[in-house]
């Protein structure tokens, strides 16, 4: 029989951002745009146990222009991502 | 003339089927898990090792160290099975599936078609394909045409002669009856070997001895000529006649997961995101559900099938959801995906309409009747809906599944 395969995508996906950092780790410019404050910063350590472990440094920052942004540095990857629902 | 198509080894051919080269190895079915370790099928190159299917897991690696055990995989064959009935029936055959690898089909409304029953079996075995090794037989009781199917070589058809049965059943081995090992081992014990041997005793003393089993396999191996025309048993099981199965439904949903999942919670917020999608297809056409299956695609390579048969059929997501929930409890393993797929449908789509509507109905439709517009304006996969799956997840990509309402 043919299902009709439907595959579900997950909420939330990180995306790819552009993040000039400091030399504490800290993001100093986001997708091009200054920071203007972190406002918290937290670390996710999780699935360590599996192949795909995850190690990551969130940062909630205000932006120049006064968007809240959720950003974090992916330690596994060594890259940076922005993230919604975080 | 009824016929029958038999695939010996149906499951494990359908596990090896992407995986032809291990057919030629020393391999057999794995024992299900928490069953009694004992082989399913094997190949052929594993029975001249010395291997025999029912053997123990243990005695058959000491016989044969280089043994692959192969898993089970209901799923796949299911899917494999469908598609030879498929096959069969864009032929022109209208079958009756017993199990995996063995079906029966009447010949009487294809042999003017083909030319014949021996080619009308021809053209069912071509249908099947070469690569399942069927054989096929055709005689004028479904026990008989069974016999006849397993003593044909892959690819052959044996007819059995009407006024021959008897005498083609009669020299037969007993692992051809549908009896049990016990029984058969009594009869051997007693010197009875063949079909013919049993034919030849006394009706009341096998009946005597072996109890209405053994009175059922001696009416079977042609003990009463003539008597069993629209004979039934106690199972309702008529020996000269085949059910043919109603047009199959091609109603079918699977949810892919992008990790697999473990937890009851997903998995029945996911059935329901099945049932919403299948429900809404419009090739149902408002009837309602008899019979349904759910399937799931396993971590690590398994698969697994429950099929339920409802006491009354239905249409309503809640009692849907109701019966099939508990089914997902007896999941083994962490899935990838989940199916649903609705086997039988009922025939009507008459039903008393309600004096006072359901709480909710109205908004129910109008919000139908939105999320229509919305797919008319913006395509497929515009509507999609949000199912929480792990809440509590520290990986906020983790917490809930865009699921497609398409």
């Amino acid at each position: 029989m043919s299902a009709r395969l439907n595959a579900a995508a997950r909420l939330n996906e990180p995306r790819p951002a552009l993040v000039a950092e400091g030399f504490d780790g800290s993001p100093q410019r986001v997708n091009r745009q200054g920071v203007e404050v972190v406002r918290e910063e937290w670390r996710v350590l999780d699935r360590w146990w599996t192949e795909e472990p995850v190690n990551r440094r969130y940062f909630e920052v205000v932006l120049e222009s006064g968007q809240n942004v959720v950003v974090f540095r992916d330690d596994e990857r060594g890259c940076w991502f922005s993230q919604r629902g975080a | 003339m009824i016929a029958c198509l038999l695939i010996p080894g149906f499951e494990l051919r359908a596990a090896l089927h992407h995986r032809p080269r291990t057919l030629l190895r020393p391999a057999a079915l794995a024992p299900l898990p928490g069953t009694e370790p004992l082989l399913g099928p094997v190949t052929a190159a594993a029975e001249a090792a010395g291997v025999r299917p029912g053997m123990r897991l243990g005695e058959a690696l000491a016989t044969c160290p280089s043994l692959v055990l192969v898993e089970r995989d209901a799923l796949l064959v299911e899917t494999e099975w469908e598609q030879v009935i498929r096959r069969l029936e864009d032929n022109g055959f209208a079958v009756e599936p017993v199990e995996p690898g063995c079906l029966y089909f009447d010949t009487r409304g294809v042999e003017r078609l083909y030319g014949g029953v021996s080619p009308a079996l021809k053209r069912a075995l071509a249908a099947v394909g070469s690569t399942w090794n069927a054989g096929a037989g055709a005689a004028d009781r479904r026990f008989a045409a069974l016999a006849a199917a397993a003593i044909a070589r892959p690819g052959q058809a044996v007819v059995v002669d009407d006024q021959r049965t008897r005498e083609f059943l009669a020299p037969l081995p007993l692992t051809l009856m549908p009896l049990e090992a016990g029984r058969r081992e009594e009869l051997d014990r007693l010197g009875v070997k063949k079909i013919g041997q049993l034919a030849g005793l006394p009706g009341s003393a096998v009946a005597e001895r072996l109890g209405p089993d053994g009175r059922r396999a001696w009416s079977l191996a042609g003990a009463e000529d003539g008597g069993n025309a629209g004979w039934n048993d106690s199972a309702g099981w008529n020996d000269t006649k085949v059910s043919a199965r109603p047009p199959a439904t091609d109603l079918a949903e699977r949810l892919e997961f992008p990790e697999a999942v473990a937890n009851e919670l997903t998995l029945r917020r996911a059935l329901t995101a099945l049932l919403d999608r299948i429900l809404a297809r419009p090739e149902r056409g408002g009837r309602e559900i008899r019979k349904v299956a759910l399937s799931a695609r396993l971590v690590g390579g398994g698969s697994w099938r429950r099929t339920m048969t409802l006491r009354e059929p239905s249409g309503e997501r809640g009692t849907l959801r109701a019966a099939l929930g508990p089914k997902l409890a007896e999941l083994p393993a962490p899935v990838l995906s989940l199916g649903l797929e609705l086997l039988t449908l009922s025939e009507s789509e008459g039903r008393q309409l309600a004096l006072v509507p359901p709480e909710g109905e109205e908004l129910e439709t109008r919000l139908q009747e939105g999320l229509r517009q919305v797919r008319a304006h913006a395509g497929a996969g515009a509507v999609a809906t949000v199912v929480e799956v792990a809440p509590w997840s520290r990986i906020p990509e983790q917490r809930a599944l865009l699921v497609p309402r398409d």
